[in-house]
């Protein structure tokens, strides 16, 4: 009875073989990005700060027009979001359809 | 800037977009309903990405934005990302399962994964709540644009507003108003875009992509005035921007109206691509918001007006209305701007206490209270909850406490609190139980509101709890709370168990 319970368990960071397992990558590799991209970014402004109001090179530096963390944070920031979007949908669009083939149906 | 004269052109222009979303609403449902059979309601992937970022764009987006950036440069970025960041959390980690699943509303997902009745009814008492505080912002924007429009101030103006959208909500919802979600977008877009080019024009900077054309605006503010609007930590700490980007990355990912896009999509494969196409059309808007902050502080630098965050903040809602007016833009553009801004409010108050009555007459007095009500009864309470849930945001919104998207990041900070940490082990942790989500749900509502409840006792809690960013620490802290509570108690039923790894986990398997 226990191994049968063992059968359901579902855990992010212990994914079943199959689907799960390469769905679980593409989404820790995802997510790896989302968030150094995001705070990581945050944190070196705070490292490289020369002025209590975080004045440093990364932000006397132009890029685009803009302060370079500026553009960094307000314009590239949300790109790079999409970008991450688009990379999980072709993974997962792939995914789907090799699984598909496998089990030998239709796409859902 | 008060002023006691009704803007003419603007009102006109305001009152034609209204009308114009009744009048398309009703050909397009009658156009629906002839076509139905044939062609279905398909509208593709950009389409269907029109609907998200309509959906999605509230005065917050319009108004409050741009307002925060205005009075805190930098800073307010933490809105910009944390609006747009917080869809890739809700892509990976919950669109394709909650689909899998099959319910309805979040209330539903809450109660039928965790087999518990009293989950049901504390989701479903979040979910109104999460309503009424966003629609208290929508509020405020509405207040300050009819106070503006008429000259009236705030007061009159929220009166005035709050009786044009209550009745707007009515009468859509009497004459069964389809949603034209991307005739919405397109009029928010354009009123958004075409009055900040103009404004770049007129500034004498590079006009066709304002969104790159304000950058030469910041830099002579610092030459010119000394004003670091870019400077990373004048508006606030590491700590406090952090908290408020991840914030406001988890509440979009727990937010009861977005997530329902997701439950019942005919495909799946669809409605992941038009969560890209979504993304694009809200980061146009994200893009360019920062423009107009920059811009209305260049242009009271240039006009002498001192800066104090006490002086600025009364009016900084308005700011993208004020700026364009005081920037000497035609009537007519202004008058665009305003109806860009009441109808992102509109729609989102139409939604917002459309889904919070739902939550009521079906999970709370259907599912709990009278199980044997028939449809005509249930639609008399939604209605009625309806109007008293408006009754309920406008009193509170007489004295709105704060900036409309502070006042916002309170309902995405009591989502990220509560919802998504109950979505995410939901689906990602087939051992969680009802024991620990309900121990789970009601740890995150005492976080949401711990600063206002106990930082006056507790300095140290208003601290590390901002009311706006309570997230960062709460999130993870009501996880580990279901965690621990959950392994304290049985494990759910095996049927439920089953259900998750077979048909969420194993569909393909």
């Amino acid at each position: 009875m226990k191994h049968k319970h063992d059968a359901y368990d579902v855990n992010l960071f212990r994914p079943k073989k199959g689907y799960m397992r390469g769905e679980v990558v593409v989404i820790l590799v995802v997510l790896f990005g989302w968030g150094a991209a995001t705070f990581g970014f945050q944190w070196l402004i705070w490292l490289a700060a020369e002025t209590p109001h975080g004045c440093s090179l990364l932000t006397r530096f132009s890029f685009f027009n803009l302060p370079f963390h500026f553009w960094f944070t307000g314009q590239l920031l949300p790109l790079w979001f999409i970008i991450l979007c688009v990379i999980f949908n072709i993974y997962i669009d792939r995914l789907t359809e090799h699984h598909s083939r496998r089990r030998d149906r239709s796409y859902e | 800037m008060s002023n006691s004269t009704v803007n003419l052109l603007p009102l006109l222009i305001v009152i034609g977009v209204l009308v114009l979303f009744v009048v398309s609403g009703l050909r397009y449902k009658s156009r629906e309903a002839s076509d139905y059979g044939v062609t279905g309601r398909y509208t593709g992937r950009i389409g269907g990405g029109a609907a998200i970022a309509s959906n999605w764009m509230s005065a917050a987006s319009f108004l409050g934005m741009a307002g925060l950036l205005y009075l805190h440069g930098y800073f307010a970025l933490a809105y910009v990302i944390g609006w747009t960041g917080g869809y890739v959390l809700l892509l990976v980690l919950m669109a394709g399962q909650i689909r899998r699943f099959g319910k309805y509303t979040a209330p539903d997902f809450v109660g039928d994964r965790y087999e518990s009745g009293l989950a049901r009814l504390i989701s479903a008492v979040i979910s109104i709540a999460i309503s009424v505080i966003y629609c208290v912002a929508q509020f405020k924007g509405i207040g300050m644009v009819f106070g503006w429009l008429f000259g009236t101030g705030y007061l009159p103006g929220l009166l005035l507003g709050a009786a044009v959208v209550i009745s707007y909500v009515v009468i859509s919802g009497m004459l069964g108003v389809a949603k034209n979600q991307q005739l919405q977008y397109f009029v928010i877009i354009v009123s958004f875009i075409v009055p900040l080019m103009f404004m770049a024009h007129k500034l004498g900077y590079f006009w066709l992509l304002p969104q790159f054309g304000y950058g030469e605006a910041i830099s002579d503010l610092s030459q010119e005035f000394n004003i670091l609007f870019a400077a990373p930590f004048a508006g606030g700490s590491l700590f406090q921007w952090t908290a408020l980007c991840f914030t406001l990355m988890v509440g979009t990912a727990g937010l009861p109206h977005v997530l329902s896009r997701f439950y019942i999509v005919p495909n799946i494969r669809e409605a992941r691509w038009s969560v890209v196409w979504g993304l694009f059309f809200i980061a146009l808007i994200y893009w360019s918001a920062p423009a107009y902050a920059v811009f209305a502080r260049l242009l009271e630098a240039r006009a002498g007006i001192p800066f104090t965050l006490a002086t600025a903040a009364p009016a900084a809602d308005l700011v993208v209305i004020t700026m364009a007016e005081r920037g000497g833009l035609p009537g007519w553009v202004v008058g665009i701007l305003a109806a860009g801004a009441v109808s992102a409010a509109f729609a989102t108050v139409a939604g917002l206490l459309m889904t919070g009555a739902a939550s009521f007459s079906h999970d709370i007095y259907y599912r709990l209270i009278n199980p044997r009500a028939s449809e005509a009864r249930k639609m008399t309470i939604a209605k009625g909850t309806t109007l008293a849930l408006a009754a309920l945001v406008l009193a509170i919104a007489v004295k709105p406490a704060a900036m409309i998207a502070e006042i916002t990041a309170v309902a995405f900070a009591l989502a990220g609190n509560t919802i998504f940490p109950v979505f995410l082990l939901g689906i990602w942790w087939g051992r969680a139980n009802r024991h620990g989500a309900i121990a789970g749900m009601l740890t995150g509502i005492v976080i949401t509101f711990a600063a206002p409840l106990f930082g006056g006792a507790f300095p140290l809690v208003a601290t590390l709890l901002p009311i706006t960013s309570s997230a960062l620490i709460g999130a993870p802290l009501v996880i580990a709370v279901i965690i621990v509570v959950s392994l304290c108690t049985p494990p759910p039923s095996v049927e439920i168990r089953r259900f998750l790894a077979e048909q969420v986990h194993g569909h393909l398997d």
